[in-house]
């Protein structure tokens, strides 16, 4: 019993004191998405300011702001946002300014700067550090492409109990609006319930509702041979492994998401928050973040071209942007009560 | 009968391992994904977890949680079950029933009361708050385990110490703690692995300093991987080690 | 009399800690719960009210009220399912297995307890797939030309809650019918029953114990967890946890959450009252 409760405390009091020896001087709280939890991504950075940053994920927007409600002034410097939902952000005094001569938005792919989602009145609030696509992911030895081509293809007969649904609704309700000829910016509560039942009809052709990692293992492992949503975030890891991993943006279109990097207005640690934010925008962060553990896609600064391997630009279409960028859509923007009815129709779909 | 009894054993125990085989066996694929064929073995997945930062910091912060939060439970079990098995209290099976009730009840309760709580007080998520919970999940179970285990023999040697000028401090810990000691180290042990292994409080009741399960589910959710197997893999010979050392050493002898 | 007052004076100064802690991190918890539960989210806003509105969307609105269904069925089938796998893997541990090797043979049984929870789904999930080991190996001896769903549907959730609870009520089971004396089964011998009857007649009731208190935790973990079926079922439908957990994670909205909670938590108090005679909590 003695020589138990020794080596209890033993170990304990080793392992508190390991773990006091790893916190740096100083510390940053980031509000992020799953991409920024790689410690590849944020180790030069909490080298080079003798910093510790500590992460915390969370899913949706919406999730994020009562996470901020609920916490005290000052417990977070860094918010990683939908890009679209900049302005939720704004609207209620989250963000604060950014010193924007100083963020290298020049050298950013003309499209992703989204001066209208990130700025407001002439500032600057938030800037775009990541974008990908929402649309059609497929194992190109199981399906006929040019079927992909055509999303209302994925509503019949011939690849039932095939598909994969990514459980989100924002993209998904896009994509199910543009199926159908609605613009993502045209989407409003009418649009929303006359899309039910072809939501109820995609879900009785789709074998499973899933997050990224299930979709994911869906398509590595043959249960499915299409994700609805999917993109280059899904495809990029697997791609080494399999090349028959593939996505296109059938001529619908598809949807486009962007993330948005900011700091909070409440933080006790501006200087270092925005240091951070100029890291993650460098090209050196941009190539880093692009590749990070949790998912790939491209960089808002084009320059961290000039960092990337070629395998790794191949794997993310980097010479084959333009035309994306043209043919895609901005994530539906709705608002509070809107944003409600949306997530009520998906729960629906998923009870169907 | 006899056939059939060792058919239907057979066949159980197939399905009892049949994930725990192949979680194993897969963490020692080479390719990128966890699925037949099998085209290993190799060490490289164990190397990739052993190095993960945020894998070992969590490990260590489970470690300390399951610990410190047993030993809690443990101590506030054992006096309860002492206070109770002692002297008929007026109101006894109401305390019993109130110290009982966190078991009857789904974690996810508890979390999110917890949760709504400290939200209120303006407490911080961290492993503080998950080792409250932690807690308060783990004195019902001590405090069962050591209520069952207490007898009249134990009252007995307890009432004679007294009788003997021992203090109430000293009766404690000196008779009774010892001679309930395999029922103590059960009970403490059982807390260990039910706080380590505990995943929805620390979920919901953590903010960057994360417990292995919470750890783990955020790698599953951002890939399919075969570290993810050598994770589990890791934790599974982990306990089933310690549970041999316990069995071979703690448990033979107490009960000899 | 002075002996006896100062005696339960000491009893209770021992009961009052862990007293306390319940009180102050449990019950005080789960009654600001229910009071949140009666509050309205309003955009973002919690606007503290009281009344049931909460509770009157869950049953009417047919997505939240399925939830309860689902969890329901799922959690009786889960059940249903263990103690029939069960009940019987104990009584050959307890009966057929020699009683030097009956210790290994239950730690054998219960061995994959040690894996990580979270673990023990995704393992699941790599066994039940299109192209994981089950499908393969019925393919692989004839028994299927293709391979079926499993994966993604309500048959993988509770094929990984049954193979958890096969294990826990093997255990209460198990340490159930070691206690019973053998003589129970000689003396139904001599008195004429049959092998068969005195297993049904006499054997079985008196392991009502064990079985039921199996069913009660059986019952409250499985209907409370979030994982398995998140993991498992494909988001084909929602148990009332991955409900709760969807208002919390997406929505923020809390008393929705409490309400499905206050729900959840009366489900469990029926599950405790029809299994109460049964029952020996303290004793498990």
């Amino acid at each position: 019993m003695k020589r138990v409760i020794q080596f209890g405390t033993g170990s304990t009091l080793a392992v508190m004191l390991s773990s006091t020896a790893l916190m740096a001087a100083e510390e940053l709280n980031a509000l992020v998405w799953c991409d920024h939890t790689d410690p590849a991504l944020l180790e030069p950075f909490e080298t080079a300011h003798n910093v510790r940053v500590n992460v915390k994920e969370y899913e949706g927007t919406a999730a994020a702001l009562a996470i901020l409600d609920q916490s005290r002034p000052g417990d977070w410097d860094v918010l990683v946002i939908d890009g679209v939902d900049v302005g939720r952000a704004v609207d209620e005094g989250r963000l604060a300014a950014l010193p924007a001569d100083q963020l290298p938005t020049a050298s950013f792919f003309p499209e992703v700067v989204m001066a209208d989602n990130n700025t407001r009145d002439g500032v600057t609030y938030a800037v775009t550090e990541k974008f990908g696509y929402n649309t059609i992911a497929y194992n190109k030895s199981k399906v006929d492409v040019a079927d992909m081509n055509d999303m209302s293809t994925l509503w019949g007969e011939k690849y039932a109990g095939k598909i994969a649904v990514y459980d989100y609704y924002l993209p998904l309700l896009g994509l199910v609006g543009l199926e159908q000829g609605i613009n993502t910016a045209d989407l409003d509560s009418n649009a929303v319930e006359g899309m039910r039942e072809r939501l109820y009809a995609l879900k009785d052709a789709a074998k499973s509702v899933s997050d990224v990692v299930a979709s994911q293992t869906a398509l590595a492992t043959g249960e499915v041979d299409i994700v609805i949503g999917g993109g280059e975030w899904l495809t990029a890891v697997l791609s080494a492994e399999n090349s028959d991993m593939d996505w296109l943006v059938p001529e619908e279109g598809a949807l486009r998401w962007s993330q948005s990097i900011g700091v909070l207005e409440d933080s006790t640690n501006k200087d270092l928050a925005v240091e951070f934010v100029k890291y993650i925008t460098s090209p050196e962060g941009q190539a880093r973040l692009a590749t990070s553990s949790c998912y790939w896609a491209m960089p808002a600064n084009a320059e961290a071209g000039a960092i990337l391997t070629d395998a790794e630009k191949t794997a993310l279409r980097w010479d084959e942007q333009a035309d994306y960028l043209a043919r895609t859509q901005l994530y539906p923007t709705p608002d509070a009560d809107l944003d409600l009815a949306m997530q009520d129709l998906w729960t629906d779909m998923l009870q169907q | 009968m006899r056939i059939l009894s060792w058919a239907y054993l057979a066949a159980i125990f197939v399905f009892i391992f049949l994930p725990v085989v192949v979680l194993v066996l897969f963490s020692f694929q080479d390719s990128r994904l966890p699925i037949p064929p099998f085209d290993g073995p190799t060490l490289k997945w164990y190397a990739t977890v052993l190095a993960d930062r945020n894998m070992m910091e969590a490990l260590a912060n489970s470690l300390l949680v399951a610990l410190i939060s047993a030993a809690i439970a443990l101590l506030l079990g054992f006096f309860a079950a002492q206070g109770l098995s002692r002297v008929k209290l007026p109101g006894s099976v109401l305390m019993r029933g109130v110290l009982i009730a966190p078991m009857t009840v789904s974690y996810l309760i508890i979390a999110l009361g917890l949760l709504t709580v400290f939200n209120n007080l303006g407490f911080r998520p961290s492993l503080w708050t998950t080792g409250i919970g932690h807690v308060v999940i783990n004195v019902p179970l001590c405090f069962a385990i050591l209520f069952a285990a207490m007898g009249d023999h134990q009252k007995n040697a307890e009432r004679a110490a007294r009788d003997l000028g021992a203090s109430e401090l000293q009766v404690v810990f000196l008779v009774s703690a010892p001679m309930l000691k395999p029922a103590l180290l059960a009970a403490y042990f059982l807390a260990v692995t039910f706080s380590w292994d505990e995943f929805i409080i620390a979920f919901l009741l953590t903010r960057f300093d994360v417990t292995l399960p919470v750890e783990i589910w955020s790698m599953l959710r951002s890939g399919l991987s075969p570290a993810t197997n050598a994770i589990g893999s890791l934790v599974f010979l982990v306990s089933i080690a310690i549970l041999i050392i316990l069995e071979l050493t703690v448990f033979r002898k107490s009960k000899s | 009399m002075t002996i006896e007052h100062q005696e339960r004076r000491r009893a209770f100064g021992f009961v009052t800690p862990a007293l306390i802690w319940t009180c102050a991190f449990f019950l005080v918890p789960f009654a600001v719960m229910v009071l949140l539960s009666l509050a309205h989210l309003e955009g973002r806003e919690i606007i503290q009210t009281y009344d049931l509105d909460n509770y009157v969307k869950i049953f009417t609105e047919p997505s939240l009220f399925k939830g309860i269904v689902v969890s329901l069925e799922i959690t009786l089938i889960v059940t249903v399912i263990s103690i029939l796998l069960a009940w019987p893997l104990a009584w050959i541990i307890a009966t057929q297995v020699p009683q030097r090797y009956q210790r290994l043979a239950i730690m054998l049984a219960v061995l994959p307890f040690w894996t990580s929870y979270v673990v023990r789904s995704y393992a699941w999930a790599l066994v039940l797939g299109q192209n994981g080991v089950v499908m393969q190996a019925l393919i692989g001896i004839g028994i299927l030309d293709e391979p079926i769903q499993i994966m993604a549907t309500r048959a993988a959730t509770i094929i990984g809650f049954v193979h958890f609870f096969v294990m826990l009520l093997t255990l209460t089971i198990y340490s159930n019918l070691i206690q019973l004396s053998p003589n129970y089964a000689r003396a139904a011998a001599d008195l004429g029953a049959s092998g068969w009857n005195t297993l049904r007649l006499v054997i079985l009731p008196l392991t009502l114990p064990g079985i039921m208190t199996g069913a009660f935790l059986t019952f409250v973990l499985c209907i409370g967890d979030y994982i398995t079926p998140q993991i498992l079922g494909g988001n084909n439908e929602l148990t009332m946890p991955q409900l709760i957990m969807l208002q919390l994670g997406r929505r923020g909205d809390f008393p929705m959450a409490s309400a499905l909670s206050v729900i959840l938590m009366m489900l469990v108090t029926l599950a405790y009252a029809a299994t109460a005679r049964w029952l020996k909590m303290e004793r498990v």
